[in-house]
């Protein structure tokens, strides 16, 4: 069959080429686009030196936001988080840019802020370049262009504002904080009079060691040591838990609806094959009715002791009924195709229903249900819409990797989410290559259906066929004789 | 019969030990990467199953918390948590769910497990509380937020006044599903005071024949992120704290407050949690520890005044 492998060879050279693409976008997803020049910025994005200066700055924070919460009871204006004793504040407000500096801090590195323009220029470059690293789509301070007032006074007056700094309200941790004008008419809104306000400590430059953010291969096994593998091994867990279910009950579905009446077998073939057709939601839907606490069935369950959704068995019984009706069909059809004839003289040689079942049609449809099976735990690994619905997404208990890619893309993480896209593409390519090539294997089992070699395959068949019930008459006449002594 | 026996189980013995190679396979090319740092709890099955054991409980108990939170709290609040965990080593986490508010009030009332609610308005928590889900004495506002239209990092589109938002240059307007995400809702009240929207509470209504088409609703106010942020839409409502757990969006207008109601994040703890005592604590933690109201402040979230 040139032409079928021709086709087969197409299509692994495209998937091939897929995943290859997928590698290279994740290698230069983490690559920071941040400009380079003579600043070195830490990966960690709090800290920052300034090529040929004494100072640099370590545990810079952006607050974008403060709290006019009281503290133990007492008003305290609006208050935002300091990063020490020592740190300097940066106050975006409307019309400038108030930078304290405690004047103790100036002197350890022996310059004046409020005067020494070469400092001050020096300080706003390293300020500019955290608060780009820091704004996130927020406004930044480039952006704004505001005028720099530097101050060492620690309470400024701002509009109808006094706007204090290194405000110490537990021990150790310091504010800036915005209060009103006692007087001041009408009461200025304090939340409104700042951007926001960033702040960070001044350390000597040769203190601070930077580490620059990982770059090309080193991003990319930066980020595989901080991935979360869990949803691998939740999808491994759930999918190979349901199989054990999906095998038995697959092949005791497949049993009982061939010994069905003509009638009853369309009936139950239905029902067994419906979750097939069905969309996720409809079966995720059914198992929140049956056992969520919303419905009777669901509390009957629950006052009972079965308190199912939201948990991992739920995650398995989803994927248990979508992967159902794969391993049922496979299994099914190979059964149907077994010879009527062969499974009649097994039982005119006596031979129970259960030893028929077990030791002859189950291995000669075993080709056909390893088959099923594998793509049935491939269904089930991919299982989504229901396992949401009934398990949720719990992280390291019922976040398979389909879901894990849905709230991580949406979550803003996409490398994540395009990382578990490449390896559910690996796991799929992986089954299906299997399927292939042990269907290659096993084709000796099966009546062949290709034009070419069909009659020696078929002929291969009867030849196998014929041993199998020449080994169950010699075991009968062996029987036999024994009875007869 | 011997010959029945040997085929069967040859062939059992090939499939089983291909079906090894495949998950071996898999699983080393995982397992290299992951430096066995991750290994799977094996308990974790009744972790969110809510049968944490009740009664009397010493100081030092383990506790497990498990929160339903805004979606919009996805970032910040993790890192409250592990804050906590490193002060309280008793107590640890379960994974923290962030959806749309309506959404965890919805699975509250569907029997999820969980300690505590915080939700993204008012509406929302009242809701729980008439639904009987909440313990309605340790109910408090937490957080205040501002609505926000973002656009695309990068985008050319202006918005300088809300009636841009209907402008010829906006074909695509990402808004949240007003019955589920607290964030559509007060977008839709803003829309009602320009006539874009038909009701003034924000929810149930209609939008304005012409702008109908514009509108995307999403399922979460991180959906309508992502969505302005892969240029799907070009423009979208979402809280200033939205900007900075999300990459390629920015500001492009500030929703004027007295448009909307007051966007509040009230927090509680869901009635019949086995550890409402200890959630009752982690609650306070939130609002009054210094290292927690650095983080809020970082991400944006203000803490309410009371």
């Amino acid at each position: 069959m040139p032409q079928e492998m021709r086709n087969r060879l197409r299509v692994i050279v495209r998937t091939v080429m897929v995943l290859i693409v997928l590698m290279g976008t994740m290698l230069f997803m983490p690559v920071s686009a941040l400009a380079a020049g003579e600043i070195s910025l830490d990966a960690s994005g709090t800290a920052a030196a300034l090529e040929g200066v004494s100072f640099a700055v370590d545990d810079f924070a952006r607050n974008n936001k403060g709290t006019a919460r009281a503290y133990e009871g007492e008003d305290r204006g609006y208050r935002y988080p300091l990063a020490g004793q020592a740190a300097f504040a940066a106050v975006a407000l409307e019309d400038e840019l108030l930078i304290y500096l405690p004047r103790e801090t100036s002197a350890s590195f022996g310059l004046d802020f409020t005067e020494d323009t070469a400092a001050q220029e020096n300080l706003l470059a390293l300020l500019f370049a955290l608060d780009e690293a820091n704004a996130d789509g927020g406004l930044t301070l480039k952006q704004l262009d505001l005028p720099a007032v530097f101050t060492s006074s620690d309470s400024v007056a701002h509009e109808s504002c006094l706007i204090h700094f290194g405000v110490e309200l537990e021990p150790g941790y310091y504010y800036a904080t915005i209060t009103a004008e006692p007087d001041a008419r009408p009461a200025p809104d304090i939340s409104k009079q700042a951007l926001f306000v960033e702040t960070g400590m001044l350390v000597p430059a040769d203190t601070l060691a930077i580490q620059a953010a990982p770059e090309g291969w080193d991003a990319f096994t930066n980020f595989l040591t901080n991935m979360d593998y869990r949803p691998f091994w939740v999808s491994l867990r759930t999918s190979l838990t349901a199989m054990i279910f999906v095998f038995v009950l697959g092949l005791a579905a497949a049993r009982l609806s061939l010994k069905a009446s003509e009638h009853v077998k369309d009936v139950l073939d239905a029902v067994f094959t419906i979750p097939m057709v069905l969309p996720p939601t409809v079966i995720g839907f059914l198992l929140l009715v049956v056992f969520g606490n919303s419905t009777d069935v669901g509390r009957w369950l629950i006052d009972h002791g079965i308190e199912l959704v939201f948990s991992w068995p739920a995650a398995v019984i989803a994927a248990t009924v979508v992967s159902f009706p794969l391993l049922y069909r496979t299994a099914r059809g190979a059964f149907e195709a077994q010879d009527a004839n062969m499974l009649d003289a097994a039982r005119t040689l006596g031979w129970g229903e259960g030893r028929i079942f077990f030791k002859l049609m189950l291995p000669l449809a075993w080709p056909s249900i390893a088959a099923g099976t594998v793509l049935a735990f491939a269904r089930a690994m991919g299982e989504f819409g229901a396992t949401l619905f009934v398990a949720g997404n719990y992280a390291g208990v019922t976040q398979t990797m389909p879901i894990a890619i849905y709230f991580q893309w949406m979550g803003g993480r996409s490398d994540v989410a395009t990382f578990w896209v490449f390896v559910v593409i690996l796991i799929s390519f992986v089954v299906i290559l299997f399927i292939n090539l042990y269907a290659r294997h096993t084709q000796k089992f099966r009546l062949g259906t290709g034009t070419k070699g069909e009659r020696e395959e078929r002929d291969e068949k009867d030849v196998k066929e014929e041993k199998y019930v020449r080994d169950v008459k010699s075991e009968k006449s062996e029987k036999d004789e024994g009875r007869g002594t | 019969m011997f010959q029945v026996k040997k085929e069967g189980k040859r062939s059992t013995g090939r499939f089983v030990a291909l079906l090894l190679s495949v998950v071996l396979i898999a699983s080393t090319a995982l397992g290299l990467a992951a430096c066995g740092g991750n290994t799977p709890a094996p308990d974790s099955g009744t972790a969110s199953s809510g049968s944490a054991s009740s009664g009397a409980e010493p100081a030092a108990a383990a506790v497990e918390l498990q929160i339903f939170a805004a979606n919009s709290l996805e970032r910040a609040l993790p890192e409250v948590q592990a804050l906590y965990t490193s002060e309280n080593p008793n107590v640890s986490f379960a994974d923290s769910q962030f959806k749309g508010s309506g959404d965890l009030v919805t699975e509250l009332q569907g029997g999820a497990p969980a300690d505590i609610l915080i939700t993204a308005s008012s509406a929302t928590m009242d809701t729980a509380v008439e639904n009987g889900n909440i313990d309605e004495a340790t109910r408090s506002n937490m957080f205040q937020n501002d609505l926000i239209i973002v656009k695309q990092a990068g985008s050319d589109v202006t918005i300088s006044a809300l009636t841009d938002v209907n402008g010829s240059a906006i074909s695509k307007v990402a808004i949240g599903d007003a019955d589920a995400v607290p964030a559509g809702s007060y977008a839709n009240q803003s829309l009602f005071t320009i006539g874009l929207y038909s009701t003034d509470s924000g929810k149930g209504g209609e939008y304005l024949e012409g702008f109908a088409d514009k509108v995307v609703i999403q399922s979460s106010v991180g959906n309508v992120a992502k969505t302005v942020a892969t240029g799907d839409a070009q423009i979208g409502f979402v809280y200033t704290s939205d900007l900075y757990r999300y990459d390629d969006i920015e500001q492009a207008f500030v929703v004027p407050a007295d448009t909307h109601k007051n966007i509040v994040y009230p927090g509680a703890v869901v009635a019949g949690s086995a550890n409402a005592s200890e959630a009752d604590r982690f609650l306070e933690f939130c609002l009054t520890n210094p290292d927690a109201l650095r983080i809020w402040a970082q991400y944006g979230f203000e803490v309410a005044a009371s």
